[in-house]
């Protein structure tokens, strides 16, 4: 079996897994902002929701102001814009079009049947009053898309790369979503009375699908710190960037070793290098004053394994500037941090 | 046996009640002066079923196929779109008797052509011979001449065949037309069985049927027959244009079938005129490519030159004997229109045999005297571009406007050598589904599929395509046309 998965097919499985995670996180997302909100102060505000993607540029070129309407537009329907929620999908039934011949049976009759099913959802089904449940039926089933390939699809390469895929957009997402939240919360514009506060950290838990973990773990209160640290680095939450960053580790060394590809060293390193300088970063205690710096790190990161995985597995060329950049910004974040 | 009488229900409406296959053929009940009595017993327990129950079935078949993406792309001008191509729920039924003479005659029609191909790139001594004009052929945009001296392993050219088959009023078979090159089709062959099997459990139950869902396993090991010498355990790709091209589904489904990677021209590469596939750990070798990529497409170093679809460089991986395309570069010229009518002579010079399948009669335009009575009987032939596929351009005399004859007659005569004609022939019926209230006659052909290496398998059965809309004989997908499963009864049944 070895030798035999063709580098752009790889690379299909990892964007396939790609875009359903980003679908699935954007409309979690959407449905907790327009449900677990509804009533707080600022609530009306969408425009927290373009700076998440950092698209305020395309966004703004097109619309004036960032409201339901316009970003429900932007983000959900609007399939010429590529991170849009039916973009997303489209994405992503493309890819396991492309992908038919080997991914099971199971996993493209469950996508083709959800892209058909939103495809016959119209207007109505997206207006702020009904985005909930829209999107609630389309995380769902992202989610069962994500199972049914867990149950599956085989153990040959093609499931390395499509779990790399899922994992590496799942930190991305946590990343951008912690960054943006907190400078949200800690901007200090919304009302800071204790009950308020309390319902604040706990909508955005929620929106990470972490909120009874954490209430686990910390059955008392919501120290900040301690939101961003669960968040971060409690090794056991699935969306953690702690979790994702050893799974990533972990199937890249399964590529190297049980596969036997040897152009999975760099990656490996480079991944390796990632989670030393995350584990030490657990043991800073000023960390939550430079919070939005380590998101850019951790993002930045991920973008770097993207193109290594890119070179080493996808044919991409390598461009020797990225790995300039990868040592470059990897001590940088520490003298910033340590400094 | 019961009569057909004692079965009906009057309660119940019968899906046969007002059936009637007029002067044509029917594949299900043979003609009323010699009724096909093997396949009684089917039409008896079609009659038991009631109509809205029939509805139903085929409702859910069409929901399941469009489920699993069994589709072909129809492209307009703004974008592309999945359609899937219409399924019939009720069976044509082939007996055991049929099918053994379709069989022996596909067999015999595909190696007298690559026989023919043999020469044509060879020797030429069927045109020394004075069987063949030399012109038609050398002629012919599909011949290659960067295949003249090639050998392809074990002789074979053309590995995958669908030779199309039609019924005339009679109940003889009779040959419509080659398909030498890309033939495709055959994922419905195998589609249709398991759709029949999940949504007709019971109409299949008691009848012993020829099974079709080992075709890709066939088809590998047919492949890896032709592989190049030297080589125990070759690497089999399929070649296809991607995932825009219509047939890509029937892509998905063999590359599936055969376990093989499904690749396009862009995952290929040539090295020291040896074919390599651009995997995640580095170039690996190919031997054997099942390409669906027209001659044209293959190599721009050698054909178009603009193809981004193909491989530069593959030819000279084919010369040197390190790879084997299925089908050969050149088999155009065996599956020609114009070559059609040869075919026959062709059968006869190289086997010394009496064709199994007779041809249907043809007037080559390209010669006077035919095209001179093709001008004056037009409203009586089917006139047909000869190197065209998929049903266009054709023009059917009886069923033609006066302004489609005149725009038909003006073709003709600018480039008479671009058309056959051939008469009109009742193409045999078949009952099936209209709309969701009854069951009526539709034109049905057949198209089985041969494949070869040391030796010829055809898979039991075949394609049978239906032209749905009401007196229609144009069978083609882009035209209206659907499908059916096609039952070859085993011998040992009643």
């Amino acid at each position: 079996m070895n030798g035999k998965l063709l580098s752009r097919h790889a690379e299909c499985a990892f964007w396939l897994a790609r875009y359903l995670e980003r679908a699935e996180s954007l409309a979690r997302i959407l449905e907790t902002h327009t449900s677990f909100r509804r009533g707080q102060a600022g609530s009306n505000s969408w425009a927290w929701i373009v700076a998440l993607y950092a698209e305020e540029t395309e966004f703004y070129k097109r619309f004036d102001e960032a409201d339901a309407a316009s970003v429900i537009r932007y983000y959900v329907t609007d399939l010429e814009n590529p991170s849009s929620l039916l973009a997303s999908v489209r994405a992503a039934r493309e890819n396991a079009r492309t992908l038919r011949a080997l991914i099971s049976t199971e996993m493209w009759t469950q996508l083709n049947d959800f892209y058909t099913r939103i495809l016959t959802f119209n207007e109505s089904d997206f207006h702020e009053t009904r985005l909930s449940r829209s999107c609630d039926i389309i995380k769902r089933n992202c989610y069962s898309e994500i199972g049914v390939a867990e149950s599956t699809l085989y153990r040959d390469e093609i499931w390395p790369f499509f779990y790399l895929g899922l994992i590496i957009e799942r930190a991305d997402q946590t990343s951008r979503l912690l960054d943006v939240e907190f400078a949200r919360q800690m901007s200090g514009a919304s009302d800071d009375r204790p009950e308020t506060q309390t319902s604040l950290w706990s909508v955005l838990l929620r929106s990470f699908s972490a909120y009874h973990a954490f209430r686990r773990v910390h059955s008392r209160g919501f120290a900040p710190h301690l939101v961003a640290r669960f968040l971060i680095f409690d090794t056991h939450l699935p969306r953690s960037i702690a979790f994702c960053g050893e799974e990533i580790q972990r199937t890249i060394a399964q590529l190297r070793g049980e596969f036997h590809l040897s152009s999975a060293q760099r990656p490996l390193d480079h991944i390796s290098t990632f989670l030393d300088a995350l584990r030490e970063e657990s043991q800073n205690a000023e960390l939550f004053t430079h919070l939005h710096d380590f998101n850019d790190w951790v993002q930045q990161a991920l973008i770097e394994l993207t193109a290594e995985l890119g070179a080493a597995f996808f044919g991409h060329a390598f461009e020797n500037q990225s790995l300039a950049a990868t040592t470059e910004t990897s001590t940088s974040l520490q003298e910033q941090l340590q400094s | 046996m019961g009569t057909v009488t004692s079965l009906h229900n009057p309660a119940l409406d019968t899906p046969l009640e007002n059936y009637d296959a007029g002067e044509f053929y029917c594949e299900l009940l043979g003609r009323p002066d010699n009724p096909n009595t093997e396949l009684l017993a089917l039409y008896e327990r079609l009659q038991g079923i009631d109509l809205a129950d029939l509805a139903i079935r085929a409702e859910d078949a069409k929901r399941e196929l469009q489920m699993l993406g069994i589709t072909f792309t129809i492209y307009t001008e703004r974008d592309a779109v999945d359609r899937v191509l219409p399924f019939d729920i009720i069976p044509r039924v082939i007996t055991a008797q049929d099918w053994r003479k379709i069989e022996a005659g596909v067999c015999q029609r595909v190696n007298a052509l690559n026989l023919f191909i043999w020469d044509v790139y060879h020797k030429r001594q069927i045109f020394k011979d004075g069987v063949v004009p030399a012109e038609l052929v050398f002629r012919n945009s599909n011949f290659r001449p960067e295949m003249v001296d090639y050998d392809p392993p074990l002789g074979t050219y053309v590995q995958i065949a669908g030779i199309d088959i039609i019924r005339d009023a009679a109940g003889q078979f009779l040959v419509l037309e080659d398909n030498c090159r890309t033939p495709s089709g055959v994922s419905y062959v195998v589609e249709n069985r398991h759709l029949m099997q999940r949504a007709f459990p019971d109409l299949m139950v008691g009848f012993a049927i020829e099974p079709v869902s080992d075709y890709g396993v066939r088809l590998a090991s047919k492949l890896t027959e032709i592989c190049p010498s030297g080589i125990s355990d070759p690497q089999i790709v399929l070649l296809s244009p991607g995932s825009f091209n219509s047939a890509y589904f029937e892509h998905i489904f063999l590359a599936r079938e055969m376990g093989i990677p499904l690749v396009e021209g862009g995952d290929l590469f040539v090295e020291n005129d040896r074919v390599y596939m651009k995997t995640i750990a580095g170039p690996t070798p190919v031997h054997v490519i099942y390409r669906r990529l027209d001659d044209d497409f293959l190599d721009p170093e050698v054909f178009n030159e603009n193809s981004l679809l193909g491989v530069p460089g593959l030819m000279r991986a084919v010369h040197k004997g390190n790879v084997t395309l299925a089908n050969a570069v050149g088999t155009g010229i065996a599956d020609d229109k114009a070559v059609y009518d040869y075919v026959p002579r062709i059968i006869r010079y190289y086997l010394a045999e009496d064709p199994i399948l007779p041809n249907v009669k043809s007037y080559i335009c390209r010669e006077e005297e035919a095209l001179r009575y093709t001008l004056e009987n037009l409203d009586n032939l089917v006139v047909k571009p000869v190197g065209e596929s998929g049903g266009y351009g054709i023009c059917v005399g009886p069923k033609a406007s006066r302004a489609e004859l005149d725009e038909c007659r003006e073709r003709l005569k600018r480039n008479p050598a671009n058309y056959i004609a051939q008469p009109m022939i009742d193409l045999s019926v078949c009952p099936t589904l209209v709309g969701d209230d009854a069951v009526e006659a539709r034109h049905v052909d057949l198209r089985p599929f041969a494949i070869t290496g040391r030796e010829t398998w055809v898979l039991p059965g075949g394609l049978t395509r239906v032209a749905l809309p009401k007196g229609s004989i144009v069978v083609n997908s882009s035209q209206g046309g659907g499908t059916k499963d096609t039952w070859v009864l085993r011998g040992d049944a009643k």
